[in-house]
């Protein structure tokens, strides 16, 4: 095959922004070239360049042998399908078609014969005089091809042309403009977000990010040898662990060192591992190579998704104290009033406020209608040491109730080897409360004040799971311990067979399932 | 929803005394005899034949659609180059000469004529070509905004398309851009036409009292002859015939259309 | 090439500003001549302002004006989008005739409105005056209001009063706290435009007024007659009242993004 196109060192600024950072790329004859990448990733741009609708700052465009930089549009070979068709909207079909063929003043008959044809190759034979705004969306996309293809261009740039179509149609015209493609037998450039697309229709797919390309290759490349993190997350499903290459053959992570195909990196050298939900299998306890328990189960139709752990996250346990309703009544003033001990952290004693009182008591007070009664007076003296301190609650016609606050010193666990820390506090409730909470997981946590953050950068870890075994219709009084964990390491498995959440289970996977990719940061 | 559609009530009862009552009227006047007590009505054609047996008001008619005709030509003639020059301009020029073009028109129409006597005195034009450029002047404005609107809001693909086809700089513009911009100029025709064929003060004031146009005349009638039933029926007769070239600007606008396909 | 059409262009507009302004900054200019001509500059004063301001018939044409422009644009706003509403919630044909007729004033020649008023009032015994003049500012400005408002209240969802409603709002307070904070832009560019129509209005206001009550156009076209240099004064006045309250208008929000940009900057 013959090179039709090369790119060289393109560059492209807008208003001081880099969006395209050096794009080196060639084009061979007869060739389906994808560009893939989500938006604001270049893309658009460099096929707008190629059309000669924008210039790029720097760099050079081969075509055919010679640069084109300086050609304009319109006496460039190539000819674009628009994102949204762009159909003249004031020409019917068939003078739609002929619009190129009109303006290079070739003769009515050849106009006739090749607008026809086109119509036949779209299948909108007899459609000519038709309005193309009354045309259906993929009907305006076939008069868009047709549009451009008439014009015999040795390349045709194709800009996100199904992204107007609905699934059913986007599938069928995916598998039209293949064949379109292999009969006139011309290079397809196209332009798209959506992986399947690219991986249905691509002879050569180019994955782009940030204005630069992340890997070019074929559809199978792409999916089974991903270049980096990116790609993989971007095209098909992964699991992607971080790890350390030992030696040519061996990869380290989560505590273990498994054998693997991969070779050529550095010794020790911090890696990203791959494995396709699809080449794992789950077995029984001790027939597998890691061992886990399974968390969720989720049905896809053709497959179950079941997540695996098999490293549990940082955790941390608290009491909950769980009290008697404790309301006063106050006959004379016909209102009542609760309000909780509570325990809290030393470190928030500076910044405590009236209504941040009232909120971690649960303080309320209301009167013989069941109306909330609004709390008048709230007082309390508490040091910046810790201790056990008296709040007071007051409505205005006198109702009081005191209540304790334990001050306690910041007591968290840190997780070294997780990078993990997390924190949580013993709080105190009744089993009415417990009865009322519409989201309990959530409310546990902001009742305990549990949070987990990265130990590296500070940056909130959200807490996954939250262990109790306690049923909040029939809890009475006394202690029950709640732990709060954050994610661990989780397996994604793609599987017909099915299994059981809460079953201890092993994940089989092979040397050739592993695949070891270097760190982004390389790039 | 439906009491929300009470609303419209008081309204339909304001449009049919405030809007719908004058409109019957004026067909009223113009169809009956001097002196209007409702009781004793006395239908006639009489007004209409007087103004067509006169040879001086079909001219005076003629004369108004002649210069409503000019006005309306001119106003595409220098409106059209000026509302695509602005359209080339980066957004923040476009937003600036946009909103000059647009102040003027928020200053009293009346002084802004007023102010044209001044500078016309110097000149020794006719009353024709006077009357010519205050109307030029007044609504030309209307002519570019709309023309502006039209090709501003013009879906920029289209032209891509176009030269990506091989169309250069001119095919572009004449088989896309201008025949896509028509409805902009036929919006700003009506807006163009319409006061300038119903103008009378723009006449009075640039023209001297020997410049009359149809305008003119039913001010006349209603103000100082007080011969309101011949002031409606001219007023009739003008409203029948910017109806009619409103019908044939919509024609001519589908021929180009039909012409095509 | 490029560069020579562009400045083509360019030269263009700005021989049509020129022409645009040509007559406002020949008024501004003569407004402060000393003599009473208006084709020869004698000298600098400021006599004419001074005359504008002493004279009576001037000073009342200028109340009138701005009076009925105020309350013609508060009833047409309120009466206008209270319609409006309606309008959005009533049945396709109630709402076509509606809309039908409610444009009959905007393509009607405003001389064929105007005669259409003075019949009107003649006919049930009005006399002529400054309530005549009001209800006719009110008719022909109600128009534009439901013309600006109807286009944000068809982007609203539909859903949205229902789920005021079904949230436990009253009819009223689904209208008062829902619909029209969401329609207020339309509601205040329609307020804007009634005020500019009715502010700059000649034709039907000076058919259906009487005796004694002019506003500025009614005054000027009445003194065409005689030579009158006030009317550059007052002319000059208006421009610049106008200029100033446009640029404002288009100037502050620019200068408000900038400061907020700085400001988000900062923090």
């Amino acid at each position: 095959m013959k090179k039709l196109i090369q790119f060289k060192n393109i560059i492209k600024e807008f208003d001081g922004n880099l969006v395209l950072k050096g794009i080196d790329l060639d084009i061979y004859e007869n060739e389906f070239v994808t560009l893939l990448g989500p938006s604001g990733c270049g893309k658009t741009t460099l096929l707008r360049i190629l059309g000669g609708f924008l210039e790029q700052t720097k760099g050079e465009i081969i075509f055919d042998g010679q640069e084109i930089s300086k050609v304009p549009a319109y006496k460039r070979e190539v000819n674009t399908v628009f994102q949204k068709y762009a159909l003249f909207p004031h020409m019917n079909v068939y003078d739609n078609i002929a619009f190129g063929l009109k303006i290079k003043k070739q003769s009515k008959d050849v106009i006739e014969q090749k607008v026809n044809r086109m119509l036949s190759l779209i299948g909108l034979e007899g459609y000519g005089k038709r309005n193309v705004t009354l045309l259906s969306g993929g009907q305006q996309q076939r008069v868009a091809i047709a549009r451009a293809l008439v014009n015999e261009p040795s390349v045709l740039l194709l800009d996100e042309p199904l992204g107007a179509l609905d699934k059913a149609l986007r599938k069928e015209m995916q598998y039209e403009l293949k064949r379109i493609q292999q009969e006139v037998g011309i290079t397809f450039i196209f332009v798209t977000h959506d992986q399947e697309e690219a991986l249905t229709m691509s002879d050569k797919i180019v994955v782009m990010k940030d204005g630069r390309i992340m890997q070019i290759g074929t559809p199978a490349d792409i999916y089974n040898e991903p270049a980096n993190e990116y790609v993989a997350r971007f095209i098909g499903e992964s699991n992607i662990i971080e790890g350390e290459m030992r030696e040519d053959y061996k990869v380290f992570f989560d505590d273990r060192v498994y054998d693997c195909v991969d070779f050529g990196f550095k010794k020790n050298e911090p890696v990203d591992i791959m494995v396709r939900p699809e080449d794992l299998e789950i077995v029984e306890r001790g027939k597998g190579t890691i061992s886990g328990e399974v968390k969720s189960i989720l049905f896809k139709g053709v497959h179950n998704e079941i997540i695996v752990q098999t490293v549990s996250g940082a955790s941390k346990t608290v009491t909950m104290h769980v009290l008697q309703n404790h309301d006063l009544t106050n006959e004379e003033a016909g209102e009542k009033i609760s309000a909780n001990d509570f325990y809290m952290d030393l470190e928030d004693v500076a910044n405590l406020s009236d209504a941040e009182v009232i909120a971690r008591a649960n303080a309320q007070a209301w009167d013989t209608d069941d109306e909330l009664v609004s709390l008048s007076k709230v007082e309390y003296e508490v040091k910046e040491e810790p201790g056990v301190y008296p709040v007071t609650f007051k409505t205005s016609a006198g109702t009081a109730i005191t209540v304790k606050i334990t001050v306690l010193e910041p007591k968290f666990i840190e997780d070294q080897r997780k990078g993990v820390g997390i924190t949580a506090f013993d709080f105190y409730k009744t089993a009415d409360e417990l009865k009322e909470s519409i989201a309990l997981d959530t409310d546990l946590c902001i009742w305990a004040k549990a949070e987990a953050w990265d130990l590296e950068d500070g940056s909130p870890i959200e807490i996954e799971d939250i262990i109790y075994d306690f049923d909040e219709e029939t809890i009475t009084e006394g202690d029950f311990p709640i732990t709060f964990a954050t994610k661990g390491r989780e397996f994604k498995v793609h599987t017909t067979k099915s299994s059981e959440v809460g079953k201890k289970v092993d994940i089989l996977f092979s040397p050739q399932d592993i695949h070891v990719m270097s760190k982004m940061g390389n790039l | 929803m439906k009491t929300f559609s009470k609303l419209v009530w008081p309204y339909m009862a304001w449009i049919t005394v405030f809007i719908v009552a004058p409109m019957l009227l004026i067909l009223l006047y113009a169809f009956t005899k001097e002196g209007n007590s409702v009781l004793t009505l006395q239908f006639t054609l009489n007004n209409f034949t007087r103004f067509f047996s006169d040879s001086i008001f079909p001219s005076v008619m003629a004369r108004s659609l002649k210069i409503a005709l000019m006005t309306t030509l001119l106003c595409i003639l220098f409106g059209y180059p000026a509302a695509y020059c602005i359209s080339k301009l980066n957004d923040k020029q476009q937003a600036l000469a946009i909103l000059l073009v647009t102040l003027p028109m928020w200053i009293n129409m009346l002084i802004r004529t007023y102010a044209w006597r001044g500078i016309l005195s110097y000149f020794d034009f006719d009353s024709e070509i006077k009357v010519l450029i205050g109307m030029v002047y007044n609504f030309i404005p209307f002519m570019i905004l709309q023309i502006h609107t039209s090709l501003s809001k013009m879906d920029q693909s289209l032209i891509a398309a176009a030269e990506d086809l091989g169309a250069n700089k001119t095919q572009t513009f004449m088989r896309v851009i201008f025949p896509l911009s028509i409805p902009g100029v036929i919006a700003g025709i009506t807006l163009v036409f319409l006061p300038a064929v119903s103008s009378f003060f723009i006449p009075k004031l640039l023209g001297g009292g020997d410049y009359v146009l149809i305008g003119n005349l039913i001010e006349n009638y209603f103000v100082s002859t007080g011969d309101w039933n011949f002031g409606s029926a001219i007023s009739l007769i003008m409203a029948v015939l910017i109806i009619f070239s409103m019908f044939l600007t919509k024609r001519i606008d589908h021929q180009i259309g039909e012409e095509k396909e | 090439m490029k560069a020579l059409k562009r400045k083509i262009g360019n030269g263009y507009i700005l021989l049509m500003m020129l022409f645009f302004y040509l007559p406002i900054f020949y008024v501004m200019i003569f407004s402060f001549n000393e003599s009473k001509s208006l084709t020869r500059f004698t000298g600098f004063s400021l006599v004419w302002y001074e005359k504008m301001f002493a004279s009576r018939p001037i000073m009342e044409a200028v109340y009138y004006t701005i009076v009925i422009a105020l309350i013609a644009t508060a009833v047409s706003t309120v009466f206008g989008t209270i319609t409006a509403i309606g309008l959005s919630k009533s049945r396709k044909i109630l709402r076509e005739v509606v809309l039908q007729i409610n444009d009959i004033p905007m393509l009607n020649p405003e001389i064929v409105t105007a005669i259409g008023f003075m019949l009107l009032f003649t006919s049930m015994n009005i006399e002529k005056g400054f309530m005549t003049l009001l209800i006719a500012h009110i008719v022909f400005c109600i128009p534009y209001v439901i013309l600006s408002v109807m286009p944000k209240l068809r982007q609203l969802d539909d859903n949205i009063a229902e789920a005021a409603l079904d949230l436990g709002a009253t009819p009223f307070q689904a209208l008062t706290k829902v619909i029209i904070p969401q329609i207020m832009p339309g509601v205040v560019s329609g307020a804007l435009i009634a005020f500019t129509m009715s502010f700059d209005d000649f034709i039907i206001s000076f058919f259906t007024t009487g005796p004694g009550v002019n506003n500025i156009a009614i005054y000027v076209y009445s003194s065409i007659k005689r030579i009158n240099p006030s009317i550059n004064a007052l002319s000059t006045i208006i421009v610049v009242v106008v200029t100033t309250v446009l640029v404002l208008v288009n100037v502050i929000p620019v200068i408000r993004d900038r400061k907020k940009g700085k400001n988000e900057k900062i923090s």
